[in-house]
């Protein structure tokens, strides 16, 4: 794994997308925020959005390569957490529609309801997305590009 | 996994500890270290139906399960309580089950009283500082 700093305004890391790697990646950001930010609540959300999405992607991922930048946008006082891998085309057609269900209506409603219904089924929980949106508070945002998804989780910071 | 006295054995998988007790009528069920594997569902489900089972053989009126010490669950694991939560409101007049959280770690405080509101007449979150 490489690890990267090379501004002050993001951190990139680009891996094989080892399930091993994502503890690691997650304890990184929240100490990597919990410093920049000086706000603990804030730096473990950005940490569960960024492991959510590389879960995600080590899932679904067509390719081996998993990648994670977070800017930080100081003029719009805001981070951006972005998880970019390719993905096979039904894989993409999941991901738009669980994205538009899931900023259909009131978070923890959808989030109450997806989890009655991920209950009832076997296999995978597909409760990280809405996770991110309800329990962290941030927006998602999805770009498809040459069969490569970017998801984005963006997290509005307190004015300094 | 149960012996004939209902004594349930702890549970250490990867970073996971889970450490069961009995005290009078009710079930304390400590976790500590992490959820984080890619299927913790294929050991976590299991294990609930076994205290879900046990704990209605045994008439026990109250299962706490303490979370205060994991610092983290993905979302897999979150799916491994639900189903659990699914199951113990489907038994009527069954036991309850406490969630013990931590307010200051920041994904118990949003997820565990969430799960709570999934069946609120036989769950409840309890918020502990520490």
């Amino acid at each position: 794994m490489i690890t990267e700093r090379l501004s002050s305004d993001y951190v990139e890391m680009r891996f094989g997308p080892r399930w091993t790697y994502i503890s690691c990646v997650r304890r990184f950001v929240a100490s990597f925020f919990m410093i920049g930010l000086s706000d603990k609540e804030r730096a473990e959300q950005i940490s569960m959005a960024a492991s959510e999405l590389l879960e995600n992607a080590v899932k679904y991922a067509s390719e081996e390569e998993g990648y994670l930048k977070i800017s930080i946008a100081k003029a719009d006082n805001e981070v951006d957490v972005c998880v970019k891998n390719k993905a096979e085309p039904h894989h993409i057609n999941t991901l738009r529609r669980e994205l538009a269900l899931i900023q259909s209506g009131q978070p923890e409603a959808v989030y109450l309801k997806k989890m009655e219904e991920a209950a009832m089924t076997e296999g995978q929980s597909r409760l990280g997305l809405i996770r991110i949106l309800f329990e962290a508070g941030a927006r998602l945002r999805l770009e498809v590009n040459d069969g490569e998804v970017s998801i984005h989780a963006i997290f509005k910071l307190e004015a300094a | 996994m149960s012996n004939d006295r209902g004594f349930i054995p702890p549970l250490k998988v990867d970073t996971l500890t889970i450490l069961p007790l009995l005290d009078g009528d009710t079930l304390r069920v400590a976790m500590s270290g992490a959820v984080e594997m890619r299927d913790p569902g294929e050991v976590l489900n299991p294990y609930w139906t076994l205290i879900d089972d046990e704990a209605l053989r045994q008439n026990l009126k109250i299962v706490e399960l303490d979370v205060r010490d994991l610092n983290f669950m993905n979302s897999s694991g979150i799916l491994t309580l639900v189903r659990w939560i699914t199951r113990c409101k489907s038994h009527g007049s069954g036991y309850g089950l406490v969630l013990q959280y931590d307010r200051n770690v920041t994904w118990q405080r949003s997820s565990i009283p969430t799960l709570a509101k999934l069946a609120p007449n036989v769950v409840v979150s309890a918020e502990i500082d520490g």
